[in-house]
């Protein structure tokens, strides 16, 4: 007898700690409303490797004592930033108010109804670049403040050509120079990763192909423009000029190319300047930056970059966006350029000297920032993505024909926007 | 099965043994309290998420706040429908890697637990270090590997090769064979131990004493008793190769032809947030690891099973 009662007064104990537990789940989703949107929010990021987040957060929880900003910082790597917005957000949590979104993601946040449309008057000004407004609409409406963007440029060893290359011919023939040396000619990003969707995109949209008609529910790939963009990589890996190597390269392996003087043209982004004007770089001093290339002058760069989603559950969305617009202000944005080493959204800062004598490139990269598109606005990016990168891919390494891969790559694409 | 079945009824029996004058019917109570939470978390961290992911798997996957209702349609479209192809290539990239590396792990691993077993000087030491890269996680293990398979890396420089490892078909999947076969052989090699350390040496002394030659003490002592950790071994592992996401994840992203059902699973439900059809996906590959499994065990298993009884209750009689 005395041993079922105790039997049952540990089961109940343990009943009593599991109500308990359950019991303070319920209590914390049951927030104070009535204030206006306004108050304490959550503002999540990838990791700040230059710590100068929590800075730009203390200055707003200085000017806004009863709207304070929390910073979480989520992982270096953006595939699982975003598996740790999705979950909360399938969830309907409000544990992120303001969110570090991808470009690329913006669209497919939005189309869940998981993101708050902003008013373009805030964050959408006339001085913000236009590509990068362009990436944060979806069906009309903004649903990210741009914060930071991003355009690939094209690196070339000044020491070995005086001249840069103005289209793809050109550098098609500068590839004897690189002959000449002992060196390849062009490395990029063509590992079958999202590097390589930006790379073909590049390729593709420089010759004048598109991949999907802008409200993105038509596939336009299947173009001759199209096929040209992809035969100049497939060429380019036929005939050498690129390493066979190259379909293993991600950002670190082609940057290494270039910096160990192994490449004599290499595409990629504008963080590869820091690395190559170092005082230990074997290259320093002997290199150029320029624009991306096309077939009659400048070719179109993916756009990169980060916008900044307000969650569509969050209970202060009102502090939630007057924060996505501080962060776009120009004093925010100055600590964007001049200490986090990225490229601003605001095109008034590509002209200031003194940022521009700190990063020379500026200048090249606005040029580039201007004309570069957007990589395919969709909800299913990723699917998207993929059936870019499968098949451009496949005709890189001569497993199937430029003219397969792009025919397949429409079909592959259909099925992906259904 | 059966293992299961022994642990759950081994702590009522002891009992019994203590305490004789305990009711069978109070014995029973009691083993239902001692395993009830056991059960409870097991239902609540396994069984739930195996239900609602084949619940989910019933429901299509348009956007919008609520998913309709499409029966087996995802099931039928992964399939037979459009992007078919897909998933019976990843199935069959599965089974090649699972037949390939097990087959390999199993013979390394019978060699590797055959040393093992010898008596000699710095045993443990090397028994320890053999279990040195079962011990690294996957993950780790796979860009040890990416490093070392890089077209600039360790071993094209020994070998003075100039092969783009992770940039061609095979090439990639003898990679991948390579790493994981590097990495979990040592698990094999410490089960089939297990199993040799139990068979009595007075077994071999009575066969050398009738003339039994090495070659005949182990195909006619060493394999047929081994062979019960031996299965248990290859079941483990074949059940955890057909899951295997890590090292083709890693090493290529699933291109050249190295994408994994797990692979497919993920892409479907985590990158392109389609949980119906990944959780049509994963169930999916649920049955198949569990018709392999079953299978397995039906043809080798049983038999290995009912041979077992027998010696024992052979060694019993005599």
């Amino acid at each position: 007898m005395t041993q079922k009662r105790r039997w049952l007064t540990s089961v109940a104990a343990l009943g009593v700690a599991m109500a308990s537990l359950t019991a303070c789940g319920g209590s914390a989703g049951s927030g104070a409303q009535a204030d206006g949107g306004r108050g304490p929010i959550t503002f999540a990021s990838g990791k700040d490797l230059t710590g100068s987040m929590p800075k730009l957060i203390d200055e707003w929880n200085q000017l806004h004592p009863d709207q304070k900003v929390t910073f979480i910082e989520l992982s270096a790597s953006p595939d699982e930033q975003r598996n740790s917005f999705v979950q909360d957000l399938q969830a309907k949590s409000d544990k992120y108010d303001v969110m570090w979104d991808d470009v690329v993601w913006t669209s497919e946040f939005a189309a869940h109804g998981w993101l708050e449309p902003l008013d373009p008057a805030k964050v959408a000004g006339s001085d913000v670049l236009p590509a990068a407004v362009d990436s944060a609409t979806y069906n009309g409406k903004v649903y990210g403040a741009p914060f930071m963007t991003n355009a690939g440029l094209l690196y070339y060893r000044a020491d070995l050509v005086p001249k840069p290359p103005t289209t793809w011919a050109e550098l098609e023939a500068d590839c004897a120079v690189a002959k000449a040396h002992n060196m390849d000619c062009y490395a990029g990003q063509f590992a079958q990763y999202e590097g390589l969707t930006v790379n073909a995109a590049e390729a593709i949209n420089s010759a004048g192909g598109s991949f999907l008609s802008p409200d993105g529910k038509t596939v336009t790939v299947d173009s001759p423009q199209s096929r040209a963009g992809l035969q100049h990589l497939v060429e380019m890996f036929k005939n050498g000029d690129i390493n066979p190597a190259g379909v293993t390269y991600q950002e670190q392996q082609s940057a290494d190319a270039f910096l160990g003087g192994k490449a004599l043209f290499l595409r990629n982004w504008p963080y590869v300047y820091t690395n190559a004007n170092a005082d230990d770089s074997q290259i320093k001093g002997k290199f150029g930056m320029t624009t991306l290339l096309g077939q009659s002058g400048s070719g179109t760069s993916s756009l990169g970059g980060i916008d900044l989603g307000v969650s569509a559950f969050s209970k202060h969305k009102e502090t939630a966006k007057d924060w996505v617009a501080w962060m776009q202000s120009q004093s925010s944005q100055k600590t964007v350029v001049s200490v986090m080493n990225q490229a601003s959204v605001l095109k008034s800062l590509y002209t200031d000297p003194e940022l521009v004598k700190a990063s020379p490139y500026l200048p090249e990269l606005q040029k580039s920032l201007l004309s570069a598109t957007p990589r395919p606005k969709t909800p299913n990016y990723n699917a998207v993505s993929l059936a870019i990168q499968k098949n451009s891919y496949e005709a890189l390494q001569g497993k199937i024909s430029v003219d397969q891969a792009i025919t397949q790559m429409a079909a592959d694409l259909k099925q992906a926007i259904q | 099965m059966s293992i299961r079945h022994e642990e759950i009824q081994a702590p009522p029996s002891r009992t019994r043994r203590i305490k004789a004058s305990t009711s069978r019917h109070s014995d029973g109570r009691l083993a239902f309290w001692l395993i009830l939470p056991a059960i409870v978390i097991l239902t609540i961290i396994m069984g739930y998420p195996v239900v609602s992911s084949i619940v989910r798997s019933l429901f299509g996957d348009t956007l919008g706040e609520a998913v309709p209702f499409v029966g087996l349609a995802n099931y039928i479209d992964v399939l037979f429908g459009n992007d078919s192809g897909t998933f019976w290539g990843s199935a069959g990239t599965t089974y090649f890697f699972a037949v390939v590396t097990v087959s390999l792990e199993t013979l390394i691993g019978l060699a590797m637990a055959l040393i093992m077993n010898k008596a000699f000087r710095g045993r443990g030491l090397l028994r320890a270090s053999v279990l040195v890269p079962w011990a690294i996680p996957t993950a780790v293990t796979a860009v040890l590997w990416k490093w070392s398979f890089d077209p600039v890396g360790i071993i094209n420089s020994l070998t003075g090769a100039h092969i783009v490892w992770t940039g061609s078909e095979w090439p990639s999947k003898i990679a991948i064979v390579i790493a994981d076969t590097w990495k979990t052989a040592p698990f094999v090699a410490l089960l089939i131990l297990a199993g040799l350390q139990v068979i009595p040496d007075d077994v071999y002394e009575a066969a050398k004493i009738d003339g039994a030659n090495a070659m005949q003490r182990f195909r006619l002592i060493t394999l047929p008793l081994v062979r019960p950790a031996l299965l248990v071994a290859i079941l483990f592992r074949v059940l955890d190769a057909l899951r295997m996401y890590d090292l083709p994840a890693i090493f290529t992203h699933g291109a050249n032809d190295t994408t994994t059902l797990s692979i497919l699973v993920v892409q479907s439900t985590l990158s392109q947030l389609k949980p119906g059809v990944g959780g049509a996906l994963s169930t999916l590959t649920f049955l198949f690891i569990f018709i392999t499994a079953f299978a397995f065990v039906k043809v080798l298993g049983v038999d290995a099973v009912g041979a077992d009884e027998k010696t024992k209750t052979k060694e019993v009689t005599t």
